[in-house]
This record gives C-alpha cells, structure tokens and sequence, in this order.
C-alpha cells in the first residue's frame, strides 16, 4: 500500500505549529515533504527530553537548510520551488517575496504551483497584513466571550489554529484535483480569522441571521442552559462532570427519567415543550440535585446500559489510555530510536486502501540537505561539497 | 480553464444533522453535484430546529438552509426495496456516498460498502462515525457528548470552573473538514488508479486531533496540559487577557525587554510596573503572577477603545475580545467572503450567512442556492440523470418509495 500523494513533492516554510501539521498531514498520506530551514535556523537546544512537539508536526519530512540571504542559496531555493507540486507557508507576504518565494516567484519557477498560504486575516481587506497570530483572530472572532460562565474571563480555546489545519490541506488537496483535470495550479489562502469563525460556527450564523440576543453574546450559566437534557453538565457526587447531548428529547425522556428517578409521566415533564420551555428552570434544578447524588461512574454505567448520548467529562488520561483511541490509530505506539516506547498521536482520518503512515519521526535540521539536492536537482556530490564550503548549505 | 475545482464530482449525501451536511457543504461549495436523500417524512431533523440557545430562529431556518446550500435534494424511503433500487441507480452515476446514520440503519437497507461497491468499483465510501469504524461503542454520539470524552473540555476555563464546551457544533465542524478532506484524498486516488475505497472520519478522531498541541504534551508526559489553568498565572504576562473598564483585551507580546518597554510606554510609565523585579524576562516570568496583577490594576482604569488606540500608537499586538454583534459588522469578514449575502427563496429576500472559509485563487467557491426543499428534486432527477420514465415514476410513488 502506499500514499495518495506519492507523487506530489511539497515545501514547507512554516513557523507555526498548526501550519506544519498541515504539511505533515499531507506527508502522512504519502506526499515528499521537505521543510526548508533557512539559516540562520532556530535551532532548539537538545533537552535530553523527547521533542513531542516536533516528532508530531515535522513527522514524515526531510529537512532542507540553506542560507537564503546569499545570491546562490536562493537559487537553490528557486531550483526546489520548481521541483515543488506544493509550497505550504505562513510567512509574511514581504518575507516570501525576499526569498523569491512569494507567488510570483514561485510560480515563475513552476507555473503550476499550489501555492497554499495560512494568513491571519485573509488575503483582502484592510488588515490583510496583519501577522498570523491565533489569539488575535479568536478574539476577533466573537465567541470568546460567551463559552465560560457568567463573571468568567473570555476563555481562548485554539481551536481555530486546528480549524486552519484541516482547512488548508483541503483547500491544497482540492487545488490538486483541479490542476490533475486542468493543468493549472492557484493560490490556496487559509486566514486564522476565517477558520476560527468556522469552530463558533452555528452561534455565529445565528446571530448573523437573528441580528440580537443576549443569550449569543453573553454566557449562559449551566443553571439557565436552554435544554436542561442537551449541552448541559451537572456535577456529580465524586466531583466528576457528567454532560447529556439529547436534542430530541420525546426520543429519550422514557429510558432518561427512569435512570434519573423522575416519573415518565410526571406532569411537570411529559412533554418536549414542558422540559425545554414552561418548566425548564424546574427540571433544571431537578437534576442538579439528582446528579448530585451518585459518583460520576454510576452515571456512565446507567448511560451506557440504556445508550443515552450522555458521559462523563473526561481528562487526557482517558484517551490516552482509551482502547478504542489506539483501534482507530488515532494515538499510536512507536519505538523511539533516542527515546523507547512512546505514544504520539495519530490520524483524524482513516483510508481503507491507502492509510496513513508514519514513516519518519521529525528530521534533524538540514538532515537530508544533501540528498534532496542530489536526488531532486541532480546536484553532484562535488558541487554539494562546493556549496556547502561557500557557506550556501548548512 | 479554471471553472470549478471539483466539478464532474457527483457525490450522494445521506446526512443529517452537521457533521455530515458541513462535510458535503465544503465539496458543493467547490463545485461538486451533492444530493442530499431524506427520509420522504420530515427530511433531515435539522429541517425541524426552531430556536437556538432559546431564541427563535426567525422566519428562515439557517441552521438547516446555510450548510446544505448548493445541494439539490431527493426524497426516498429507503426502508422500502423500490427505494433502495432508486439509490443503486445513483450509485452508478456518483463519485462519492457520503453517510453519518448508524452504521445498523444502513446495513439494514442494504447500503453496505459491499453492495454499494459492487455497483460502482470507483464509489468513495465515506463515513462519519461518532468514535471511529474500530471502536466497539455504538451508542448514538452527538459532538459535546464526544468532545466531553476526549479531554479538551477539562482543561479550559479558570481552576475550579466547570469544563467549557468549544461552542456549538465545534466537533462537528471539524469532524466535517476532516471528511472532507479524506474524500478529497480518495478522489485523488481514484482519479489515478480508477479504485475507490472506503473512509471513515469520527467525531472522535477529528477531536483528538484538534486537541493536538496539549493532548501530545499530556501523552509525552506533561501532566499538566491535562488540567486548567488560571490567567493570573500566565508562564508570559505578555501574552495574556487583561480586563478594562469595557471589553476585555488579548495582549500578544514576546518576553523581551523592548516589548515589555514598549508596553510600559504605552500603558503610560506607570511606576509599578518600572519596579525593579520585572526587570529582566527571568524577573518577568518569575514574578509574573504579580506583574499580571499589576498590568490588570493599570487596563482596569481604560477603557478598550482608549487602550487599543495607545496599543496602536505604541506598535502592541493587541485586540479586543470581540462579541458577535462586533464580528457581523467587521468588514474583514466580509471583504474576504467569511460573511456573504444570498438570496433566501424561503423569505424571498437576502439573508447574511457564512461564507467561504477555503479561498482558491482561481476557482474559488461560490454560494448559488440555500438549502433545498424537501425532495423538490426527485423527479426531476429520476429523469434526466437516472433515467426512470413517468410510468415507472408514477408506479414508484404508490409503492411509496418516494413520495
């Protein structure tokens, strides 16, 4: 079996870490990528610790280092941008254009480039220079206030950042299926700002579609939430947080009011409109007590004997030690050449014919300088050697 | 050439609810022919919201009309083997099937990856499970129910607070580019080699995946990135939020001493903030539950406009934290066509909805239709893409099988 992208060759000139992740998923389902590291690189200082962080977002690249400030390392980095299906970057547009690689440049190099650029705020606009920063466009973006309770700071999630990973593998993923019909390549543009607009999205849509309403722009407590039986939590007897999903709840009145120990008929909830509206403070407070009542295991146990969309809160011990996280390869196990038996995540998204890999963990900085300029420019070992002594290479 | 990037893709959506309709939203709005098939009673039960967050909906539905745009709709009872038979004949003439009902329902009408395969060799056949094609639980799973499980919700919010969900159908709008995403990559392959095959993207997994940057922290160790964390004790109180009189403010500044002079300035030399223990980036992230106290007591006595506008002047990266009545007026949203307007056939009028998160230079998405009404293109597609004559039309309709 092999990769979807076997035959597309990527750059990465990334900083940000949810950027390379892009670039690293388009490597974990077969594309070449090699990330550019252009010195004077940041090296990090070896810790004697396992670098997580890289061996997630570098994974399944070669890396590349090369001077960019002298006259022939651009040439170099011209010559691999014409060897490039895709270029995946977040630098800034000035930055780009310094190294020849802004999309006149690179395009110039090969017409048919995706040329995929993870933006703050979009390419349009009056603040379409503004740096690629993901605190700055989530609080641009309007949700921030109203996810905590009532009094609560504003709470930044980084959900928007991950929003912007799946976002620009697919707009560069789509861009290659039109240039497999076409011939034609294009520019992909990925804006924090967008993406984060896309992980608040149906409170977001409904206060463009509404125009007003408190309750879509502060926070709502959990004692006021608007279906007692959907999006709400309550504490349970241990501490433990449980939360119920059950929109519908004509569907799952009669097996949740039995586990619960309220009447099915009880007449102050018998009906949808009862539960959600004319007495919802009342089952509100109902539950509060009632979930009070038992430890958080109890609830699970009852959830899954009647298959209630319902569970406990979990922390990160849960899936990280969670069966079905590892069945799915969503967390897998690799044996670390420096470092043992680790676990690292995986992959959001399985192919039956053509699964992802992990192949390589994160390359040394300017690990496989040489062999990329041999193998993809056909550089001899001598003109190697000559860059490297001319400073070019490193 | 440009036109359409996945034009001639005809993809079969049988979705309901938002993770599916997101997934087939992304690939309509780049030019694929999506059909979205409902149950001939009622459709897709998001046709049924009324109120969000308690409030009336207003005279249009967006929930359900905004993410199944540009789709044309069938209605088939798929219960019935005359029904089944109709959507044989689209799997003949479709690139993609595309479902988020449980996988018992849909064996049940006979639409396994076996059968559905065996018509069409090239069919991608995607899937959008709650936790995963290999997990064992089969419960019904809803985004907060599955996002609860993954971690993400405990971490987030001040100590001691209960866990924050990410907002509504945050995990299912990733679980939807996720999809996404994996269809775009089978279709690459089948494009290639002429082979279909089957995917699957969980809510599960997509949200695990968006937990990434402290879940690998958690997984190499650091315990920590598991459990909550105050803002009065930022490792950077550069890169914090800070209340004033008004909204709040993110300020985002590196530890170094010209940004944290820079500040100062800005903030107008206040003495307590010049003392001698934030004097140095150590000091600062040695002290920095004390210096954040004394960086609040100085925006606690502006307002946010007033600060942002010395921010500005003094060269911080800074920006208010923004409610939604602000971000519908922001016209970087709309000039970049996050927001767009489109006509609403419903209310026969232009409505304000989410736009195009994706920009492709050349073939960039394109808005053309809300959702479409229940089944309101059954025949005409029975006839001209499947070829069925009235006749058999006519004796499909008392037989039930569409309505």
């Amino acid at each position: 079996m092999s990769g979807v992208l076997r035959d597309v060759t990527v750059l990465d000139l990334t900083r940000q870490f949810c950027a390379a992740l892009s670039a690293a998923f388009l490597g974990d389902f077969g594309a070449r990528v090699i990330r550019l590291e252009l010195s004077p690189a940041d090296r990090s200082e070896a810790t004697g610790r396992w670098n997580h962080e890289a061996d997630l977002i570098h994974r399944n690249k070669l890396s590349v280092s090369l001077n960019a400030a002298t006259p022939r390392g651009r040439e170099v980095l011209a010559a691999l941008a014409a060897k490039a299906d895709v270029l995946v970057t977040d630098w800034q547009p000035d930055e780009l254009a310094a190294i020849g690689l802004d999309y006149a440049g690179a395009s110039k190099q090969r017409p048919d480039i995706v040329f995929a650029r993870l933006s703050g705020f979009g390419p349009e606009g009056p603040d379409k220079d503004l740096p690629a920063i993901d605190e700055l466009a989530a609080a641009r973006t309007g949700a921030m206030p109203m996810l905590p309770q009532p009094g609560q700071p504003p709470v930044y999630t980084g959900a928007g950042a991950m929003h912007a990973t799946g976002q620009l593998a697919f707009g560069i993923v789509t861009a290659l299926l039109h240039r497999m019909q076409s011939g034609e390549g294009q520019q992909v543009d990925v804006s924090l700002f967008g993406a984060n607009m896309y992980g608040s999205a149906l409170d977001l849509q409904a206060f463009l579609a509404i125009g007003h309403g408190d309750r879509l722009l502060n926070p709502i407590s959990r004692l006021d939430v608007s279906n007692p039986m959907s999006g709400s939590v309550y504490k349970s007897a241990d501490g433990r947080w449980v939360t119920l999903t059950m929109p519908d709840t004509d569907r799952w009145w009669p097996a949740f009011s039995a586990i619960v120990g309220l009447a099915q008929d009880d007449p102050r909830f018998d009906t949808h409109e009862k539960r959600t509206a004319i007495n919802r403070p009342g089952l509100i407070d109902e539950l509060e007590e009632r979930f009070a009542r038992q430890s958080a295991e109890h609830w699970r146990r009852e959830f899954q004997a009647r298959q209630l969309s319902a569970d406990i809160i979990e922390q990160f011990d849960f899936p990280a030690n969670d069966a079905s996280a590892y069945a799915n390869r969503y967390i897998i196990d690799v044996d670390h050449p420096s470092f043992g038996a680790v676990k690292t995540l995986g992959f959001p998204v399985w192919l039956s014919n053509n699964p992802a890999q992990l192949d390589r963990l994160a390359p040394g900085t300017g690990q496989h300088t040489d062999q990329v300029l041999h193998e993809l420019l056909g550089l001899s070992r001598d003109a190697i050697q000559e860059l490297t002594d001319a400073g070019v290479l490193s | 050439m440009s036109g359409k990037a996945l034009q001639g893709v005809r993809v079969i959506d049988l979705t309901v609810w938002f993770q599916g309709p997101v997934c087939a939203q992304y690939l309509a709005d780049f030019g694929a022919d999506v059909i979205k098939v409902e149950r001939p009673q009622g459709g897709d039960q998001a046709r049924g919201v009324r109120s969000i967050k308690s409030l009336e909906i207003g005279d249009w539905n967006q929930y359900f009309l905004v993410i199944n745009r540009n789709k044309q709709s069938m209605a088939i009872d798929l219960k019935k083997p005359e029904g089944q038979e109709i959507l044989y004949r689209l799997v003949e003439k479709s690139d993609v099937f595309l479902t988020n009902l449980s996988p018992e329902m849909i064996a049940g009408w006979n639409l396994s990856y076996e059968k559905l395969s065996a018509i069409n060799p090239k069919l991608v056949y995607a899937t959008n499970t709650g936790y995963g094609r290999f997990s064992k639980v089969t419960k019904p799973s809803f985004d907060m129910t599955v996002q609860a499980l993954t971690g993400i919700m405990a971490r987030l919010g001040e100590p001691g607070e209960p866990p924050i969900y990410l907002g509504m159908g945050s995990g299912d709008a990733y679980g939807g580019i996720m999809s996404a995403l994996g269809i775009a990559l089978a279709l690459y392959e089948c494009r290639r080699t002429g082979k279909g095959q089957r995917l699957d993207a969980s809510l599960y997994g997509a949200q695990l995946y968006l937990a990434a940057p402290q879940l690998q922290a958690y997984l190499a160790g650091n315990r920590d990135s598991a459990l909550q964390h105050s803002r009065r004790q930022a490792a950077n109180p550069l890169w914090n939020l800070y209340p004033t009189s008004g909204k709040w403010v993110y300020i985002c500044e590196r530890n170094e001493d010209s940004r944290f002079a820079a500040l100062c300035r800005a903030l107008g030399q206040p003495s307590a903030l010049l003392a001698a223990n934030f004097a140095s980036a150590t000091k600062r992230r040695d002290n920095h539950e004390a210096l954040i106290a004394a960086i609040e007591a100085e925006t606690l006595k502006h307002g946010h406009a007033e600060l942002m506008a010395a921010f500005r002047t003094g060269g911080i990266t800074a920006s208010p934290i923004n409610n939604f009545a602000d971000v519908v007026r922001d016209q970087q949203a709309w000039q970049n066509r996050y927001f767009m307007k489109t006509f609403c056939e419903e209310v026969q009028r232009e409505v304000d909805i989410r736009g195009l998160p994706v920009r492709l230079s050349k073939t960039p998405g394109e808005v053309h239709s809300l959702g479409p009404q229940l089944g309101q293109h059954t025949e005409l597609l029975m006839m001209d893409l499947l070829g069925y004559e009235w006749e058999q039309i006519e004796a499909l309709k008392a037989k039930g099988a569409i309505p």
